[in-house]
């Protein structure tokens, strides 16, 4: 079982939007992947000390949205299919991060080539990574 | 029904202002309410007319229904009640203390005591008044919540304690909840114990409850601007939709805004043209200073 959350207290999210977010970013990072299993409801409460009602909220969440399933007895896992989203709502997911990102660049005066250099740069850290999740320990000992 | 009801509650100490001048608050079983509000707002005075232990000047106070100076015994039987200060006996151990408890509520649960007693590693033999203030809060803790109570009133439960000793505190309730749902009202200082436990947030201010809702939309609803003030005139952000406090710092203006930063902005955009004007989500912490700063 993963446990994939953590709070950031005095953050701009709420904490049922921070659990969501791990779970989301843990799908898209590869850390979390189809059919894994997450740590129950109590447990989260418990381990982070928040309240059980706030992981509630954000299980359920996951859930109408998508991403996680929850079988009755057997626990809560990873969608096998987690969610594509409508391209809108993708820009509008991300248009935040972007604001963030131009206002920063713009005060410390990063020309907009340079902000996209660091951007590909990150995806292609990011690519490397979900390569090396994907392909497993037995792989990488071959190469 | 409401594990608690108060309306229009009014209460002040004699020779001075009216502390509570109209209070009205539900909270329903298993919800958990922060009571906030700054010192000598009155949150202490709303948990003890709660309890019983004052009588309110006007207006009424309904717990299970019941009135708690009407019905004491009942109303004592289906609430815990941490205080601030030290209110049991110091002459007597811990142990004897709990005997005490274990005599007065037919409900006392001697496994959830015992097992609170491991968890805080309590001298069961040690007298009140030689204890840590860390130590008698836990006590107190153990004494409110044995007994399984239906509501749970804790005054400022980690005043006055270290973080490892507030953590444990909260860590107590947060199992009760879990385990029993509980309904909590506490009053706190600690923005970071109220996100992590409540679910609504109340906010006691000049006598009354000024703000009343959901922590989590709360948070996702509302926004701050900054405005510079040069060139800016006051009726034009008082008057823009949405705008629930105004206040000057310095060369800007601090709005509080009943909306999201983006429609903030938006709104700001069209009525103020083409003043810098920043707009951001709000924390628990700047949303209480917005709103109990004098808007001078």
């Amino acid at each position: 079982m993963k446990f994939p959350f953590h709070v950031i207290p005095g953050d701009e999210l709420p904490i049922y939007r921070q659990l969501m977010r791990q779970v989301v970013e843990g799908v898209a990072g590869g850390h979390l992947a189809p059919d894994d299993q997450l740590p129950s409801q109590r447990e989260v409460a418990e381990a982070l000390v928040i309240s059980p009602l706030t992981v509630k909220k954000a299980y359920d969440e996951l859930e109408r949205e998508g991403y996680i399933r929850t079988s009755r007895g057997q626990g809560t896992f990873v969608s096998a299919a987690p969610p594509a989203l409508a391209e809108r709502e993708k820009r509008e997911r991300v248009r935040a991060t972007a604001q963030r990102l131009v206002r920063e660049a713009f005060l410390v005066g990063l020309s907009l080539a340079k902000v996209q250099a660091l951007v590909e740069e990150e995806d292609a850290a990011l690519r490397k990574e979900r390569r090396s999740m994907t392909d497993g320990p037995s792989k990488r000992r071959q190469a | 029904m409401n594990a608690l009801e108060l309306r229009d509650v009014r209460r002040g100490y004699e020779g001075e202002r009216d502390v509570l001048c109209g209070v009205s608050l539900d909270v329903k079983p298993g919800e958990v309410v922060a009571l906030l509000g700054r010192n000598g707002a009155g949150k202490t005075t709303l948990l003890r007319v709660t309890m019983g232990l004052l009588r309110p000047a006007g207006g009424t106070v309904r717990v299970f229904g019941l009135d708690p100076r009407r019905d004491p015994v009942e109303v004592k039987r289906r609430i815990g009640y941490v205080s601030q200060e030290q209110i049991l006996p110091g002459d007597l151990s811990i142990d004897a203390v709990f005997e005490i408890h274990r005599q007065l509520f037919p409900t006392w649960d001697r496994a959830l005591e015992s097992q609170l007693c491991r968890r805080f590693e309590m001298p069961l033999a040690t007298r009140l008044d030689t204890l840590s203030v860390g130590q008698a809060r836990q006590v107190a803790l153990v004494c409110a919540i044995a007994h399984r109570p239906e509501l749970l009133l804790l005054d400022e439960p980690a005043g006055g304690l270290d973080p490892a000793a507030r953590r444990e505190i909260i860590e107590a309730a947060i199992s009760l909840l879990s385990e029993h749902g509980t309904a909590i009202v506490f009053s706190s200082h600690q923005m970071a114990d109220v996100e992590r436990i409540a679910g609504r947030i109340a906010l006691l201010h000049g006598g009354r409850i000024t703000l009343d809702d959901d922590l989590d939309a709360l948070r996702e609803s509302y926004s701050l601007a900054v405005i510079p003030a040069e060139g800016t005139n006051r009726a034009a952000i008082e008057g823009a939709e949405g705008c629930v406090r105004l206040r000057r710092r310095a060369s800007v203006w601090h709005a509080l805004f009943a909306h999201t930063p983006s429609q903030t902005r938006d709104i700001l955009r069209t009525r103020l043209g083409g003043a810098e004007v920043t707009c951001r989500a709000i924390t628990l912490e700047d949303l209480f200073v917005e709103m109990v700063e004098d808007p001078s």
